[in-house]
């Protein structure tokens, strides 16, 4: 088993386009997704991420706001989960409902020591 | 909750209290869909809302004032633990209604007003609108645009005590109520083609409507006469799949006679004054169907007569199709389909689903197969949701068995 890290991209994008009654559903789908994830023993953490935040850059330190100001579609949550490999980690990513509303799951393989 | 907050920081700051609710939605959906939802979901979305309008308003250093208007509601502040009973002892009512009366905002041209209404009190989504008033949703959010402008160029919040302004913005108000009853009715949604709560909802603040004098004038009886009337039959329109039943199919013991009863006691309440307004007409309409104990019975004869009048009073394109319906049930299949051809030239017969049906009902009572299946099969082209689509195939394989067994 190795860990995988899934970055929810497009949050903001997603969410400005769904009606109070699509974001119900939606709601529903990806807490039941979850929630069968973690029964099965999957995820080892996941949550949300606040809007914006700050970076802190190079040896001068510099902080600035916003994480990545550039980049479209930002991260809006993360989830991580241990599978038996790369293709395990991509299958179950194919079922996550945030795909249905438009949202993009970037997989990461957490390198380990071993 | 906009409606609320609006009234908290005055309708120039509309934007800021939607970015506000829209951040605080999808904050909730972030963060429910990972940890579940809160005891008190209402509140927890109100205070989400607070206080990312308070951020806003740090962010942008805008008038210390507006920091003011949110310490002086007493609910306001941060807290980490919102309690229903805040949001319980203000009226949310009253202030939607009071939105709405500020959005009919006379610079604005009534389809924007409208536009507006339904956006931003309502939640229907762009497509929604655009269904509504049959335009592409792209045209909608420009409407919408220019709409939010106009309303937080005005200032200030109207004011229901005006009664001259109240009945100048009546019109807009009621045929806001008149749609957002008609998504409940027939919603292109496709999980629910019957919305029950967005009809339970218009009548609601119709019926805020009739609690004031300067309000309360025949035409709300007449549209609320209607509402009760369509809401009396709402469950018969639907089978247990969620398909939609054609009148002939619906079972007429289904309907709530009870709800019909509060639709003729409106509709009495309605005669009076010398306007005759199409909700009079159309609430007329629905009042016989509702009579007739079977569809052989229905007075088609005094139906059109409606039609007929609601067609010189308040000319549509969905009026002329009902209308030609009733002509062919009043005069024979062929009359039908005669007034239905003269029709086929209007933008709306091309798109709507209904018109095919109806060409498609007519040519089978007529005999005419093959030229039914090619109706039918438009409709399901150009059908709205799957309600709609299962609604035609049905009525597809049904003609096919019968020519099979035939």
């Amino acid at each position: 088993m190795a860990d995988f890290l899934y970055l929810y991209r497009g949050s903001e994008r997603v969410n400005a386009a769904l009606s109070p009654q699509q974001m119900q559903e939606y709601l529903q789908r990806f807490q039941g997704w979850i929630a069968s994830l973690t029964k099965a023993g999957k995820i080892s953490s996941c949550g949300p991420l606040a809007a914006g935040g700050r970076t802190v850059n190079g040896p001068t330190a510099e902080v600035s706001d916003g994480p990545y100001a550039e980049a479209k579609d930002l991260v809006g949550g993360y989830t991580v989960l241990s599978a038996s490999d790369f293709d395990e980690a991509t299958e179950i990513a194919r079922g996550c409902p945030f795909l249905n509303v438009g949202g993009i799951v970037e997989i990461r393989s957490v390198l380990s020591v071993k | 909750m906009l409606a609320r907050l609006t009234r908290l920081l005055g309708p120039r700051h509309f934007d800021l209290a939607e970015d506000a609710v829209q951040d605080a939605m999808c904050a909730a959906l972030e963060t429910w869909k990972f940890h579940g939802i809160p005891r008190a979901p209402e509140a927890w979305l109100m205070r989400a809302a607070q206080n990312r309008a308070i951020d806003l308003v740090r962010a942008n250093r805008r008038s210390q004032n507006l920091l003011k208007k949110l310490a002086l509601d007493p609910t306001a502040g941060r807290a980490a633990e919102p309690s229903t009973a805040d949001l319980q002892s203000t009226a949310p009512h009253d202030d939607c209604l009071m939105l709405m009366f500020s959005c009919c905002n006379p610079r604005l041209a009534t389809n924007a007003q409208l536009a507006l209404i339904l956006k931003a009190l309502c939640g229907f989504s762009l497509d929604e609108i655009a269904a509504a008033f049959f335009v592409i949703p792209s045209a909608i959010e420009k409407r919408i645009t220019r709409a939010k402008a106009c309303l937080k160029r005005s200032g200030s919040l109207f004011n229901l005590g005006n009664p001259r302004q109240v009945v100048a913005r009546l019109g807009t108000v009621h045929q806001a109520l008149y749609l957002l009853f008609n998504e409940g009715y027939h919603s292109l949604r496709a999980d629910a083609p019957v919305r029950d709560e967005l009809c339970g909802e218009a009548i609601r603040l119709a019926q805020l409507l009739t609690a004031d004098l300067a309000t309360r004038v025949p035409a709300t009886d007449a549209l609320l006469a209607m509402m009760y009337f369509n809401l009396a039959r709402l469950a018969g329109r639907v089978d247990e799949e969620g398909v939609f039943l054609a009148l002939p199919q619906q079972d007429r013991t289904r309907w709530d006679q009870q709800l019909i009863a509060l639709g003729f006691r409106y509709l009495d309440a309605s005669a009076t004054g010398w306007q005759l307004h199409r909700f009079h007409l159309e609430a007329a309409i629905a009042a016989e169907h509702c009579r007739a104990p079977s569809l052989a019975e229905t007075d088609w004869r005094r139906i059109l007569e409606l039609y007929d009048l609601l067609d010189a009073t308040a000319p549509s394109p969905i009026v002329g199709l009902n209308r030609a319906i009733a002509r062919g049930q009043v005069d024979g299949p062929a009359a039908g389909l005669g007034a239905l051809a003269k029709l086929a030239d209007a933008p709306l017969a091309r798109t709507y689903p209904f018109f095919y049906a109806a060409v498609a009902e007519f040519s089978l009572a007529l005999g005419e197969h093959q030229a039914a299946i090619d109706a039918f099969e438009h409709a399901h082209a150009v059908a709205r949701s799957p309600a709609e689509r299962c609604f035609y195939d049905r009525k597809l394989r049904q003609i096919s068995r019968r020519l099979t067994s035939a």
